[in-house]
């Protein structure tokens, strides 16, 4: 059910899910690194970690502050707060190896708390690592979240692209503005010269021709990408000119292009209304 | 080739309003203005107990639903529906975007 405390999302300008269908491609990873190369562009970013069931971004960020609860208003919580971004995570509320085996009416109440009842404040982007899967918790997200866009994450492999449409399909559906795709685990650079392709080459941008929609960029594997994640640093902050970060760096700017026209389009929309009846 | 998803390619509110105690209006984000009575929307609520899931028939009987129905509050739902709470009877309908233009 559409909550009245949506007006907590009001002063955030793009609200952005990062999304694929299905787990193990990088959600969590192109989330994190969208998240800072906007905050390092100056940007006032929010990150928000709706994978529940396998929360990652806890140990992917360095603990600096940490959630709390706001001194006057008792059911609000203040986020958490690294390397400049505002996040909130279930890892947060959890011990790092328990599980948070909740069924999904508690799954939803917790959703709508990470989007109403953190004091999120005025941010340039609000950023949504979802679920893997078109369950539940994403319905809620995409009736509570009023999403600016989705960007959509693909490994290139078949079996992984086959969740990704059901994805897209799901944002269709329910009219969220697709941004592009990113495909991570693309290519790897052996040398100057010679790149593999693991996994097959020009999946991703077939599967973006074929499902009208555009190609943000390709993202290689690569084991800085890794290692920054596991330690809690930031590719930008180790390696700013090195090609993996480059290339989150180019994924990143497509991105905010495409949200820039897509909020030119959607101006004159009207989001987030309540029209209470007259009697 | 086929157009890329954008904004423009869904159809949004532009403006929602009141009309009477019973009905009210939405100008669509291309210019269409569309009227809805209340209880002509809560006799195709499409919620899991007033429809049928796999026929797709009305469990509730159209007489049920008194033609003077008023709202208490319409409000959206992410960015492709509403909810219509009503004075009385069913309000878990969520009612698309694409369903509301098609039936009018």
């Amino acid at each position: 059910m559409p909550d009245s405390t949506s007006h907590n999302l009001s002063s955030i300008r793009h609200i952005v899910a990062v999304a694929a269908g299905k787990g193990g491609v990088g959600k969590s990873t192109v989330a994190l690194n969208l998240a800072l190369y906007l905050v390092g562009k100056g940007a006032k970013v929010g990150l928000l970690d709706a994978d529940l069931y396998g929360p990652s971004l806890k140990k992917m960020l360095p603990e600096e502050t940490l959630p709390s609860q706001h001194p006057q208003h008792q059911e609000r919580i203040i986020p958490a707060k690294s390397r400049g971004i505002k996040w909130i995570s279930m890892a947060h509320f959890l011990h790092e190896e328990s599980s948070a085996s909740v069924r999904a009416p508690i799954a939803n109440g917790v959703i709508k708390q990470f989007l109403h009842l953190v004091e999120w404040g005025d941010l340039d982007y609000l950023i949504i690592d979802f679920p893997p899967g078109t369950g539940d918790i994403q319905l809620t997200l995409i009736q509570e979240g009023a999403l600016s866009g989705a960007v959509i994450v693909g490994a290139p492999q078949e079996i992984a692209l086959l969740d990704v449409s059901k994805a897209v399909a799901m944002f269709r559906e329910m009219q969220v503005p697709l941004i592009g795709l990113v495909e991570n685990m693309s290519y790897y650079r052996v040398d100057d010269k010679t790149i593999l392709y693991p996994f097959g080459k020009g999946k991703g941008e077939c599967f973006t021709l074929e499902n009208r929609m555009y190609f943000l960029g390709k993202i290689p594997v690569d084991p800085e990408i890794s290692r920054c994640c596991d330690q809690g640093e930031s590719i930008f902050a180790v390696s700013f000119e090195s090609e993996a970060a480059l290339s989150f760096a180019s994924v990143a700017e497509k991105v905010t292009d495409q949200l820039i026209s897509l909020e030119k389009l959607a101006q004159s929309s009207l989001k987030n209304f309540d029209l209470k009846w007259k009697r | 080739m086929e157009k890329i998803d954008s904004a423009d390619s869904f159809i949004f509110i532009r403006a929602i309003q009141q009309k009477d105690l019973h009905r009210f209006t939405i100008e669509w984000s291309d210019g269409m203005i569309s009227e809805y009575r209340l209880c002509d929307l809560q006799r195709m609520c499409c919620c899991a107990e007033c429809r049928d899931e796999k026929t797709g028939r009305m469990r509730i009987a159209p007489s049920s639903v008194a033609d003077d129905l008023q709202a208490l509050r319409i409000v959206s739902v992410g960015t492709y529906a509403l909810q219509i709470f009503f004075s009385q009877g069913c309000s878990k309908g969520i009612y698309s975007f694409k369903l509301l233009r098609s039936k009018w």
